[in-house]
């Protein structure tokens, strides 16, 4: 589905040009559920970008479904770290939503639109404009608008980062069903380990500098995932455990306890 | 907010009230406004005020639209990149200190007398703070607003109509609220100097022949051009302003 192989990107910088991918391997299939994690600065942004056609690699090489990546591919649609910025201030929750399917006629645009605003509990609020609702909300409102352009590839950058736990654990269930639903691949970024373990079928870890893939770990879990069930399993804790150890973080008692 | 400019404008009227008090009617110089009516009048029966107003209006509006579309594309291009910033900001920073006036002698040499002359010296200063606006405006728009349409596939054409041009909007108007003033200001100044129709060419017309009550009255009219003027686009700025960015 994705893939790219040996990919590098150099930005400027300061103090002239910055090499933050190096020699970065990632294949993700049709379907698969990839989370990258990685410290803040370590890239991972930079690489959401590159596989959703938003920046171009320095060097390597990114296709999806065979076809070179130049420009976002038909299907790929990112969901921004930055939601605020993201949202179009001056059109309501409900003509943000639609910003990427206004091609379609009125009736099939409308139903995605609802659709897709109920998939994230913000049915209510369409006639709303953005900056009125909380900033968890206008995240929401940003993974609505992804999902109403039925993307085949969600590229999620840090999506529930602004999220209480509560609306997350909700929002991480909902996430999961519709892309077994769909069969929609979903490369997601974060930095909770713990989303990462219940969230995906594998996941890989940038670190160093510049960066590349320092781990990649099958997550075997049985699906579906239970917010309970799942984090309760043996497996589950010891693969938190690996990736734990990994970031190179000192795992406390609350994990052998 | 609403009565301050109605209010705001007591002080003149007051001053006015005076004058026509005090004022002596036979003054050559300071004629009481009781007489600028009069003085205006000779203007309205023959038929060249409106024409007049019209003619100024025309250039100032046309000049200012001319502006506006040339200072925002401008603005945007340069803003959008930094090495097209590097290179043509010291060109820019040279022509917009270029003063108005000096435009006149060259454009009526190359264009004459002629209502495109007033248009070119109309629109060049009045682009400017379109162009500033612009500029600043599209350097600090995030990568991500522009990134949001690329990734949900609109067309370029879909990009810059749905996304670029309502953002930049109050920056455009901004910048066209601090060039209207201006631009009606050159555009007097452009009749008065070359005659060239408008009311600016009737004042200078009229100063010339020591038609004092009809230079107030002339004056009159275009300081209420003048506050119309100010008074719509300042309106206009802060109605989508508060639409486009988004705030109470
Ligand atoms: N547009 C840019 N130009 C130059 N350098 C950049 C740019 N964007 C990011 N960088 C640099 O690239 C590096 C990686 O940034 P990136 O945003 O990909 O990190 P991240 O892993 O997403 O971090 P976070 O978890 O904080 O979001 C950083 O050192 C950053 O300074
Ligand atoms: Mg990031």
């Amino acid at each position: 589905m994705i893939s790219c192989d040996d990919l590098s990107v150099t930005l400027p910088g300061a103090n002239g040009p910055v090499n933050i991918l190096s020699g970065v391997h990632l294949r993700v299939a049709k379907g698969e559920f990839v989370s990258v994690l990685g410290t803040s600065g370590s890239g991972k942004t930079t690489l959401l970008r590159v596989l959703g056609g938003l920046q171009s690699a320095t060097g390597g090489r990114i296709t999806c479904d065979g076809v070179d990546i130049a420009g976002p591919p038909d299907g790929v649609v990112t969901v921004f770290q930055d939601y605020a910025h993201s949202l179009l201030p001056w059109r309501t929750v409900r003509r943000n939503v639609a910003l990427g399917i206004e091609k379609l006629d009125k009736t099939e645009r409308d139903s995605r639109v609802d659709e897709a605003l109920a998939m994230v509990g913000l049915s209510e609020r369409d006639g709303e404009y953005p900056w009125r609702l909380s900033g968890g909300m206008q995240q929401r409102v940003q993974i609505a608008r992804a999902l109403a352009m039925r993307p085949r590839v969600l590229l999620m950058d840090e999506p529930f980062g602004a999220l209480d736990a509560m609306t997350k654990a909700s929002l991480q269930d909902q996430l999961q069903q519709v892309a077994e639903l769909t069969g929609t691949t979903v490369v997601f970024v974060t930095h909770d380990v713990e989303e990462a373990v219940y969230l995906s079928d594998r996941l890989v870890v940038l670190s160093g500098s510049p960066a590349n893939i320092g781990l990649s770990l099958d997550v075997p879990l049985p699906r579906p995932r239970d917010q309970i069930a799942t984090k309760e399993r043996a497996d589950y804790l010891e693969l938190r455990h690996e990736v734990y150890a990994a970031l190179g973080h000192k795992v406390g008692e609350r994990a052998s306890g | 907010m609403r009565g301050t400019p109605v209010r705001g404008l007591i002080p003149l009227v007051v001053l006015l009230v005076l004058w026509e008090v005090l004022g002596d009617p036979a003054s050559p110089y300071f004629p009481p406004p009781s007489t600028w009516v009069d003085g205006v009048s000779p203007l309205v029966e023959s038929d060249r005020l409106l024409p007049a107003i019209g003619d100024t209006s025309l250039t100032f509006v046309l000049g200012l639209f001319i502006a506006t579309v040339l200072g925002s594309l401008v603005g945007t291009l340069v803003g959008a990149s930094r090495p097209v910033d590097r290179a043509l900001s010291p060109s820019l920073e040279f022509l917009r200190a270029l003063p108005a006036a000096s435009l006149v002698p060259v454009a009526a040499l190359v264009l004459g007398y002629t209502a495109q002359m007033k248009l070119v010296v109309v629109v060049l200063p009045a682009m400017w703070p379109i162009l500033l606006t612009c500029r600043s405006a599209r350097r600090s728009l995030s990568p991500v607003l522009l990134d949001t349409p690329r990734t949900l596939g609109l067309s370029g054409w879909d990009r810059m109509t749905k996304v670029l041009t309502p953002a930049l909007l109050p920056a455009v108007l901004l910048g066209v609220r601090v060039a209207a003033p201006l631009a009606l200001i050159i555009t007097l100044l452009v009749e008065i100097v070359t005659r060239v129709n408008g009311l600016g060419a009737a004042l200078g017309a009229a100063q010339s022949s020591f038609l004092s009550a009809q230079v107030y009255g002339l004056l009159t009219i275009a300081g209420v051009l003048g506050f119309v003027v100010n008074w719509v686009v300042t309106r206009a700025e802060t109605a989508v302003s508060r639409r486009m960015r988004g705030t109470t």
